[in-house]
């Protein structure tokens, strides 16, 4: 049957010609083909991250495949030419499919085909046979009368006994076919449009050349600049707030092409703004907006889902960075007696080169970022074994959270790098103000390990000032062999019993300071392991844990005193704790990665908006196609296609009339079935007498 | 002229058009207009109330609701019963909070019933109630009767589950709340009314309930994850939006997605029946073998994506996947002998992906649409997008060599149990094994 086979092939020649060739294109088995290597071609690229730098796929894959898989640009597919071919194969074969189809369509869709000899009729599967008391004038008018009432068209074919009525429905249904096809071509050309490939073939056709090394806008020449009125590019815009910016950044391959903007965006502010949870809730970046030929000015906030449309350009906000802000910094250097700190400002994203101590030695200190803000859930989120039950009961009654978050904002801090002699980075990220953990006042001083986001931090001991300038006053003056022998000194004074003499004591304290100062904790209790045994070990472990207390708190008064810090009553809970954490923190010290520990004095924000800026002369139709794809799913599977043919005959020499009637549908499904009996009820409620 | 279905009066005679008491739909009576005007007033007073919490899109959606539920309600009149129920339960509810979140622990009604947990949680558990009532129905009338009652009562505690849900969210904090289909755990809720809505519909078309311990075994299994989900990972708990699903278009795009997702499993599920039912008299284990791999694998496939090594619950999962597959196989001679017949199933197995085509199509454009405002490009080959393109493809080429080539039967059927496991790679695997911008769907 003719209407069964739409958009399909007739089965291809085996003749190699144009004509065979052509057929075979527009085949539905040859596009079926295309859509299924475009499926596999698609999975690979989502189970294969794209377009990242080459080395990640070297890791990854090892030379040989990267080598190998390289060929078929498996970085990135969506992009490679053997895609494009096929996605270009397939919109030809929709194309050719199409222009096959559509005339053929359109007249099936206008065709009554009244011309249907009335005997054939009998071949139908479903069909009516009868003969009515009506006559012939009668029968017409009561079965139009039906068939318009359910929406049919019809047409008549007057004969020479009698007429046929060709009715038909639902025409709109292979609208639907053809809505649907087209829409395949507009989706896949408009896409197409919008895609890197017409950047690609400024690339390759006008000479244009991608900037690979690192340079300054303005000296880009001109073959690393697209035109101002390129219709079709997708680029990055960083404006830096209170900067101006009219050029945007295309990516292409591992290099850049500068593009031109048609007005000039100033970034006037970056806004975060943030749920009570710390969570940001709104990203926007008010702009001004000028353009230069008219020198029109207007304000404007773009937001994550509201882009800005201006020129034929659209802006999106798609990231944020630090725009350079200017921070004022301490430097601690961790070894030695000169406490510091030394004070430099910098800005994010700058480098500079510091000398350690008086060694010769130098490390790179890198600055990568600024958070103002860090809110962070400091409750350890163990969660206890509970029983079924409970567990049930926890999850019931409001979607509220039901565990006790432990929400705090931690202040601002800085992220850096330090790079030493050998090249080796190490990352740092450390907080301005000091902390509240147990009950504790503290400054983290974060350390990654092994380069990964996961930080180890340093607890610091804060002063009254809130700063780390005391706690390292207490690293300098530990550092330093006379002030540990003054504080041995003074340990013994005040603590040797009336009458005695302190000189036990007094050796005793230094040689606790100076294993300490030598090797932290761990090297005292390995004095402690080779010098002591073990049946005394404990108590004499609690014995130089508290001469070790009671000297670092002298340490900690001498270098108060040298400070011309106020006194302090060592026997007041706070102190002591303090000397406490002083002491474990000094130790963890040993194992700092880095000679210097650098800390935020104060900063002054820059932040920086990343905008997306693009030019799509493809959107339009492919919105069109979308729009005209939806309504040709729907026509097609909910639109029915109905047709009805109505064979009257007078019977030769009386009133009565035959009447032969036959349905039919493109997609008989158990709906035309009930319809049909719906068909055949009417037929007979027509006052005809069923034989 | 081509073959049709074989011309069986009994496979549609039992059909009625609307799935309810009513032959024809004929035209909408008294109660659609009193419907009408009942959601009017409900979204004139929202309009008024919250005026400066929606923007003008939202406020168009509000009003486009009204005709859209109207009109399904009188598509099929059910629906609109549950609609009615659910949402002045839901207002009970909201009367019984009266803007304190902390009633929650102190109400009687809203500890055990009515705040969104507690729904949830009665809505999993009559779920699977329902599934157990669906096969014992095969031998027993009763039992399935109990069986869709009891679907309908799981669908009205999630739909009260999830209306709670969204003003709970906005109880929690002003700038907290918003449309219950933001993350995984309220889309898989809402996957499992949808599902058992589209099959409580065909149930009542098709006048046969056998179909209900097939299409309610996917519900249940969401179920079992929902569950798991909220008692290990605590993924009950409301969530502020991230910037980018701050949007009107989540509203529109999400639910029909999951109209797709919900039909297709739906279909696939149909199509296991036709299996069985097809298989019913076959002693030969070469055909029910892939058969039985086939389910074991769909059983098994949340299990598969679960990245860290394979835990005790997810053995215990797929254990009884394993042995529920080969106990539908085993009595598949009694069970095929209670299904419908194969062309009304072929015929439900075209109607739900048609649907869910048309949906998903929908879906997809409207996510494109919405990409473009968000991510700033219609469409950038994002891996849930192109899995999204892969199921849609699958699903068109489906709907081509049935339309086109007359594809039925056996092949169509195993096809679409195939589509469920993309479909379900499309909407699980992509969130657990490959980061992209739809990670706010992420396990």
């Amino acid at each position: 049957m003719s209407q069964d086979s739409q958009l399909t092939a007739r089965p291809p020649v085996a003749r190699v010609s144009a004509s065979s060739l052509f057929e075979l294109i527009g085949s539905m088995r040859f596009a079926i083909s295309l859509l299924v290597i475009i499926c596999v071609a698609s999975v690979i690229g989502t189970i294969i991250p794209q377009n990242r730098p080459e080395n990640t796929y070297i890791d990854q894959f090892g030379p040989f495949w990267f080598e190998v898989l390289g060929k078929f640009s498996v970085w990135s597919i969506y992009n490679s030419i053997w895609f494009l071919v096929i996605m270009a194969f397939l919109v030809v074969s929709t194309s050719i499919c199409l222009t096959r189809n559509t005339p053929k369509m359109i007249r099936e869709m206008r065709t009554f085909r009244e011309h249907v000899r009335g005997s054939s009729l009998r071949a139908f599967p479903h069909k009516v046979e009868f003969t009515t008391e009506r006559d012939l004038v009668d029968s017409d008018v009561a079965i139009k009368a039906w068939l318009k009432q359910q929406g049919y068209a019809f047409k008549v074919r007057q004969e020479e006994n009698g007429e046929m009525i060709a009715a038909k429905r639902g025409g709109a249904n292979r609208f639907g076919y053809i809505a649907a096809h087209a829409s395949i071509v507009m989706i896949c050309i408009g896409g197409l449009l919008d895609s890197e490939l017409p950047v690609r073939s400024q690339v390759w056709l006008l000479g244009k050349t991608p900037i690979l090394d690192n340079m300054l806008i303005a000296d880009v020449p001109a073959s690393g600049r697209l035109a101002m009125d390129n219709p079709s590019f997708r680029a990055n815009l960083f404006v830096p707030e209170g900067g101006t910016r009219d050029n945007a950044v295309v990516t292409v391959g591992e290099g850049a092409l500068v593009q031109p903007l048609p007005f000039e965006l100033k970034l006037n502010k970056f806004i975060v703004d943030y749920y009570s949870t710390g969570m940001p809730s709104r990203f926007a970046s008010e702009v001004t907006v000028r353009d230069p030929e008219t020198g029109e000015t207007f304000d404007r906030t773009i937001e994550v889902n509201t882009p800005l449309r201006y020129k034929g350009v659209t802006v999106y906000q798609s990231s944020f960075d630090d725009g350079g802000s200017n921070i004022e910094m301490f430097a601690y250097p961790l070894s030695g007696s000169q406490p510091g700190p030394f004070e430099f400002s910098k800005r994010v994203g700058e480098e500079m080169r510091l000398p350690v101590g008086n060694t010769g030695r130098e490390v790179r200190l890198e600055i990568t970022g600024l958070r103002p803000i860090n809110v962070e859930d400091l409750s350890d989120g163990v969660p206890e074994s509970v029983s079924v039950i409970e567990h049930v009961a926890a999850v019931t009654g409001s979607a509220a959270s039901k565990r006790d978050k432990n929400l705090q904002n931690l202040g601002p801090s800085v992220e850096y790098r330090v790079i030493d002699d050998s090249g080796q980075a190490q990352r740092f990220h450390n907080y301005m103000i000091p902390t509240l953990l147990d009950g504790d006042r503290v400054i983290l001083a974060g350390v990654a390990m092994d380069n990964t986001d996961n930080y180890r931090y340093l607890r610091i001991p804060a002063d009254e000032s809130s700063s780390a300038m005391e706690f390292m006053n207490v690293r300098a003056a530990l550092a330093d062999p006379q002030t540990r022998k003054l504080a041995a000194k003074r340990f013994a004074e005040n603590n040797v019993p009336a009458g005695m003499d302190g000189a036990a004591l007094e050796i005793s304290a230094q040689r606790a300071l100076d294993t300490y100062a030598e090797g932290g904790l761990e090297g005292l209790s390995n004095f402690l392991e080779t010098s002591v045994p073990p049946q005394e070990l404990e108590r004499a472990a609690d014995v130089i844990v508290r001469l070790l207390g009671s000297s670092m708190t002298e340490l900690r008064e001498i270098a108060r005193e040298r400070s011309g810090m106020e006194p302090i009553d060592p026997a007041l809970p706070q102190n002591v704790r303090w000397v406490q954490l002083a002491v474990a923190a000094l130790s963890d010290l040993n194992f700092y990665p880095a000679p210097i520990l650098f800390s935020m004095k104060s900063f002054d924000l820059v932040q920086a908006s990343v905008f997306q800026v693009s030019r799509t002369p493809g959107m339009l139709t492919v919105y069109l196609g979308c729009l005209l794809l939806t309504l040709g799913v729907f026509a097609m599977f909910y639109v029915r296609d109905r047709r009805i043919w109505v064979w009257l005959k007078r019977e030769p020499g009386q009133d009565r009339t035959q009447v032969l009637a036959a349905m039919t549908s493109q997609k008989r499904t158990l709906d035309f079935n009930r319809e049909f009996e719906r068909f055949e009820q009417a037929m007979s409620r027509l006052d005809m007498r069923k034989e | 002229m081509a073959e049709t279905i074989t011309a069986d009066r009994a496979a549609w005679q039992d059909l009625t058009e609307s799935g309810d008491a009513r032959q024809l739909r004929g035209k909408p009576d008294w109660t659609d207009l009193l419907f009408f005007v009942l959601l009017s007033v409900g979204a004139a007073y929202a309009l008024v109330t919250y005026s400066e919490s929606m923007d003008i899109y939202e406020k168009w959606i509000l009003v486009g609701t009204i005709p859209s539920v109207v009109w399904l309600g009188w598509l099929w009149r059910p629906l609109r019963t549950m609609l009615v129920l659910s949402g002045l339960t839901a207002l009970f509810a909201i009367w019984l909070y009266s803007g304190n979140l902390g009633n929650a622990d102190q109400n009687f009604f809203l500890k055990y019933l009515l705040s969104s947990q507690s729904s949830i949680l009665w809505m999993c558990m009559l779920f699977v109630l329902a599934t157990v009532c669906y096969w014992i129905g095969f031998v027993s009338n009763t039992a399935a009767w109990l069986g869709t009652a009891l679907s309908w009562g799981a669908v009205y505690a999630g739909t009260v589950g999830l209306l709670v849900r969204w003003r709970e969210g906005h109880l929690m904090g002003p700038d907290l709340g918003h449309i219950p289909v933001s993350n995984l755990y309220e889309v898989f809720v809402l996957f499992a009314i949808i599902t058992a809505l589209f099959y409580l519909y065909y149930e009542r078309r098709y006048d046969t309930r056998a179909l209900g311990g097939f299409a309610m075994l996917v519900v249940t299994s969401v179920v079992v994850f929902l569950l798991w989900y909220s008692l290990t990972r605590d993924a009950y708990e409301i969530q502020p939006l991230v910037p980018a699903l701050k949007s009107w278009w989540m509203k529109l795009h999400v639910p029909a997605n999951f109209i797709g997702y919900g039909t297709f499993s739906l279909a696939a599920m149909v199509g296991f029946a036709y299996l069985v039912k097809e298989n019913g008299e076959t002693k030969s284990y070469k055909k029910l073998a892939p058969l039985f791999i086939l389910g074991v694998l769909l059983a098994a496939e949340p299990m598969v994506f679960r990245s860290e090594g394979l835990s005790a619950t997810w053995m215990l999962y797929f254990g009884i996947g394993a042995v529920l597959v080969g106990t539908i196989l085993a009595f598949r001679s009694p069970i095929a002998r209670k299904l419908p017949k194969l062309e009304v199933l072929d015929d439900i197995m075209y109607r739900a992906i048609a649907i869910g085509f048309a949906f998903f199509t929908v879906a997809t454009i409207l996510g494109a649409l919405w990409a473009a405002d968000a991510w700033g490009a219609y469409w950038q080959w994002d891996p849930k997008e192109t899995w999204a393109l892969i199921v849609w493809l699958n699903y068109a080429a489906w709907l081509h060599l049935r339309l086109m080539k007359g594809l039925r039967g056996t092949l169509a059927a195993y096809w679409a149990l195939v589509g469920l496991l993309i479909t379900g790679f499309a909407f699980l695997g992509v969130n657990m094994f490959l980061s992209g911008l739809h990670s706010y769907g992420a396990l």
